[in-house]
């Protein structure tokens, strides 16, 4: 799955999450729930603020040198007999990808949740050449099952799917025939999904964190498929965006204890793997071949710019679980698999103004993103910037530059200023009806097509303030 | 104490009251009110649109126009936190944006000066009702104001004021937003409409006039009969 | 193990190098001195009765359940836990740990199974089959309620991951207060030239997931029980 997920025009896709009861309902009992934990989380230490600013100092101080991380951390793990193969492009990245499992004869390949392999449409990529693709994170296998529905969030999912959706899903594609209790599905998928681990060929993971200075790998995982997948196949094949290192185990510590809390307010999650190179040889289980993917695929093109800072992410998904945006539209509405907050400020940049430029107006500013962001990214203030390029690349709407710069005009002149203001109520009068504007024209519409406008004061403060202050002078 | 009195584009001309309000409630504080005449749109919707260049030459408009004035006090947290934005739009270092920091620091939100610059938490007020706050997302989250305008409702008397659930979650205002995006912004509204109804408040009190024009707004429409007060007024109520 | 092969760095860093202002990669990056370091207050002065106390409460979060014993009792504590967890077929890690705390006597009379490094097909399979696996902690993190296990050749990866249930043996000495302590250590192995293990699994209780309906189901992929046993030191 590329990084676009629909083909349809922004204005359908939030009509169609708007009119999508059952997944509103899903996404605002989730978020609740998740922005109850991470508050927990955060506030039993006391002192979260210092972690936020140890994780933004971290991560930044890494991507600054991420020239310096990288060549370490490729090093370390070639040190260790594994292989490193640095990406520029997506198709780079799957070509090495599917000459590993074509030298490796391949069939079946278990994979644990990883967003840059939907980014480069990994799974596409193999089954193009005869492979199956697992995958086998609970949420991402509903999705694979139910004809590869898009996922709309980047921690869990499946957000968007009630339990009989599911459960239909799995009797008609599996031949299910229990219940929806979700133990029922989780325990069918498990039994399912347990002979694939043990007859893949290939295990392939995705990246949390790779630790520069050991050259090690950390997956972060609740379920423990992340750990089947590094632990039974023979070859292991690891693909990472380039921004997700840390220098040393020190601030791997940090991040993860971040990720953990901000994610889902665990103090851990169940499973956190550090994976070191291929197995030893003395040792029974674990990958005999370990090959490192590093992609770039339009990342770089983001450092150095007033963007920088979006690379600093650890994609733990707080921002999009307290985005009111979110909440109302749901995760397909973005069009993009990285939604929310998050998903506004990078996929304009990773695909494109073109295919993204609503993306950053589809936020109230309301900067609940940037409160909760673990490493301190300024996402509202990003989302901003976008909207500058966009005004100064001239894609906004010729309407809508005249009025910004007459308005720029009015607010620096003070008599103009004064003329519009003044006029205000005389030409807003032939729509006004006892007291309020309920049909408005022009801009003014959309706003009337929800809500009652006020009547501009025909006496505005400045006249009221200006007639007191002559009556003042008069009685003195 | 000279107060030279930030009234907002919006509050000029859409709510003349609430400046009335303020300008009664600072005096009876014992302040002096100035307003300045020259002060037009802090420029905000054009900084959130992305067009900074507008917004900076407003900006600069608004810097000479407060430039005398002792303490600078805005009827809006998010008018005020846009003050608080200038320095960034010029040049690191440049004479304007010395002059933007200068205006920053002593420009304060209406609440905020009460509480942290006369040092009073009883204005006296006095209103009878069952009410309930919005706290504007600009006004908390980025200009940091968060206690003072429970500290001074706290001591209005006669006031019930009634936790509003889901406080923190944004009105949809949102400048250009709510016209842009306005099914969105339809949808948030309306969430925040019924947070209010499951209060059962006569009053919605709240310290920021756009916001209040947007849940006023819906709340005109959907006809639910709650009053949408400026914080300015409540504190200026003398319980007639 | 001959090193691996590397493909495409240079012009791929060398790119990153001209928008990142880096020099090169032979000069090495100092790192600053973090601000602040809030890691280091968490717990501070807690005392090992703490710690275990601590961990204890945490298993009541992370669906764990918790014993306590001392080495004497280990094996009757051991074989309760059997009764309790209905085991029929158990798989251990090759430690010198099981015998030197008197324990791997009665896991032979129990015809467990010892990790056989020897043999990936029948190590994995046994495990697979197993109703429970066993290991010992190597370093315990109270704050979370994690058991760190340095995996070496003869513990195995799949002991704690396949079988149905998974039971952790924890020596008080083991517990430190978050992962912040396990980090250091292996920290100064990396600085030290040390082969760190291959697999570092910090595991906390059983495996669980909330991908349907943010439910929580405890046991997906991994095990679907977990019991931590803490032995008072000698």
């Amino acid at each position: 799955m590329p990084m676009q997920i629909s083909e349809q025009g922004f204005k359908n896709r939030v009509e169609q999450g708007i009119e999508d009861d059952f997944m509103r309902g899903a996404v605002r009992s989730a978020q609740e729930r998740l922005q109850t934990n991470r508050a927990i989380a955060a506030e039993e230490l006391g002192d979260w603020e210092d972690w936020r600013t140890l994780g933004q100092e971290i991560r930044s101080h890494t991507i600054e040198h991420l020239d310096y991380y990288l060549h370490l951390l490729s090093e370390n793990v070639s040190k260790l007999g594994g292989h490193v193969f640095f990406a520029e492009t997506a198709e780079e990245a799957n070509q090495y990808i599917k000459d590993v499992a074509q030298k490796k004869n391949a069939k079946k390949i278990a994979k644990s949740k990883s967003m840059v392999t939907e980014e480069i449409s990994m799974n596409q990529a193999l089954e193009e050449i005869g492979c199956e693709v697992i995958e086998t994170d609970l949420g991402e296998y509903i999705l694979q099952i139910d004809d590869h529905d898009p996922p709309s969030h980047i921690v869990a999912p499946a957000l968007h799917k009630n339990k009989s959706q599911i459960r239909d899903v799995f009797e008609e594609k599996l031949g299910y025939e229990n219940t929806d209790k979700p133990e029922e599905l989780a325990l069918f998928a498990r039994e399912k999904l347990r002979q694939e681990f043990l007859e893949a060929d290939i295990g392939i993971t995705g990246c949390n964190f790779a630790v520069a200075e050991s050259g090690s790998i950390a997956l972060v995982t609740n379920e423990g498929n992340a750990r089947m997948v590094s632990a039974l196949p023979k070859t292991q094949i690891t693909v990472m965006g380039m921004e997700r290192i840390v220098p040393g185990w020190e601030e791997l510590d940090i991040v993860v204890s971040l990720l953990t809390r901000a994610a889902v307010g665990q103090k851990l999650t169940s499973y956190i793997t550090a994976l070191t190179g291929p197995k030893l040889e003395e040792e029974a289980d674990g990958p005999e071949e370990f090959h490192l993917v590093i992609v770039d695929n339009g990342r770089s093109n983001i450092l150095g710019t007033e963007f920088q800072e979006a690379l600093h992410c650890i994609r733990c998904a707080a921002c999009i679980n307290v985005c009111p945006v979110y909440r109302h539209v749901g995760g397909h509405a973005y069009g993009s698999i990285y939604p929310g907050p998050i998903g506004a400020v990078l996929s304009p940049l990773l695909g494109g103004y073109d295919d993204y430029e609503e993306l950053p107006y589809a936020s109230s500013l309301c900067g609940a993103c940037t409160e909760v962001c673990p490493v301190k990214i300024p996402l509202h203030e990003q989302l901003i910037m976008h909207r500058k390029n966009m005004a100064e690349e001239k894609r906004t709407l010729l309407a809508e530059r005249l009025v910004m710069q007459s308005f720029g005009k009015a607010a620096e002149s003070p008599a103009l200023f004064n003329t519009a203001t003044k006029m205000a109520p005389f030409l807003t009068a032939p729509l006004s009806k006892e007291g309020k504007i309920s049909k408005g024209i022009g801009p003014l519409k959309n706003w009337t097509d929800s809500r009652d406008f006020p009547e501009p004061n025909r006496e505005r403060f400045r006249d009221w303030f200006d007639k007191r202050e002559r009556r003042k002078s008069k009685n003195a | 104490m000279k107060v030279s009195l930030f009234i907002t584009c919006l509050g000029d001309v859409f709510n003349a009251d609430t400046g009335v309000h303020t300008v009664e409630l600072l005096e009876r504080l014992g302040c002096e009110i100035d307003f300045p005449r020259a002060q037009t749109c802090c420029g905000q919707p054009a900084f959130n649109s992305g067009y900074h260049k507008e917004a900076a030459e407003a900006a600069k408009h608004m810097i000479e126009a407060f430039e005398h004035a002792e303490y600078v006090v805005g009827i809006s947290g998010s008018c005020v936190y846009m003050v608080h934005e200038y320095e960034g739009l010029f040049e690191e270092g440049s004479e304007w944006q010395i002059r933007a920091r200068a205006l920053k620091e002593k420009t304060y939100e209406l609440t905020e000066f009460i509480v942290d610059v006369l040092g009073i938490e009883d204005v006296g007020a006095e209103y009878n009702g069952v009410a309930t706050y919005h706290t504007s997302c600009h006004m908390t989250r980025l200009l940091g104001v968060k206690e003072a305008p429970f500290k001074l409702l706290r001591n209005v008397k006669g006031l019930q004021l009634i936790d509003l659930p889901n406080r923190s979650d944004c009105c949809g205002f949102g400048g250009t937003f709510a016209v842009k995006m306005n099914d969105i912004s339809e949808q948030m509204v309306d969430e925040k409409v019924n947070h209010i109804k499951e209060t059962e408040a006569d009053t919605l009190i709240g310290a920021d006039g756009s916001c209040l024009m947007n849940i006023g707004g819906r709340l005109s429409r959907r006809e639910v009969p709650v009053k949408v007060m400026h914080i300015a007024e409540i504190l200026n109520a003398r319980g007639e | 193990m001959p090193k691996g092969e590397i493909y495409n760095r240079d012009s791929f860093l060398a790119n990153i190098r001209v928008k990142v202002g880096g020099i090169s990669p032979e000069i090495p990056v100092e790192k600053p001195n973090w601000s602040v370091s809030p890691q280091r207050n968490v717990l501070r002065g807690a005392s090992q009765d703490e710690l275990v106390q601590l961990l204890s409460d945490q298993c009541t979060q992370i669906h764990t359940d918790f014993f306590i014993t001392t080495v004497d009792d280990l094996p009757s504590k051991l074989i309760e836990v059997f009764g309790f967890y209905e085991a029929e077929s158990i798989v251990y890690s090759d430690d010198s740990r099981f015998s030197d705390y008197g324990i791997e006597q009665y896991l032979i009379e129990k015809k467990a199974f010892k990790w056989d490094n020897e043999s990936r097909e029948k190590s994995i399979e046994q495990s697979e089959k197993a109703d429970i696996g066993i290991t010992f902690s190597d370093i315990t993190l109270a704050e979370s309620g994690t058991v760190v296990l340095l995996n070496n050749p003869g513990q195995g990866r799949s002991v704690s991951l396949l079988p149905e249930k998974y039971i952790a043996i924890i020596p008080k000495s083991s517990i430190v207060k978050r992962m912040t302590q396990a980090t250091d250590i292996i920290n100064q192995q990396v600085k030290n030239n040390e082969t760190i293990a291959s697999s570092v699994n910090f595991i906390t209780g059983p495996s669980n997931s909330a991908d349907i309906e943010m439910n929580l189901v405890v046991g997906v992929h991994g095990p679907v029980r977990a019991a931590y046993i803490v032995i008072e030191d000698r």
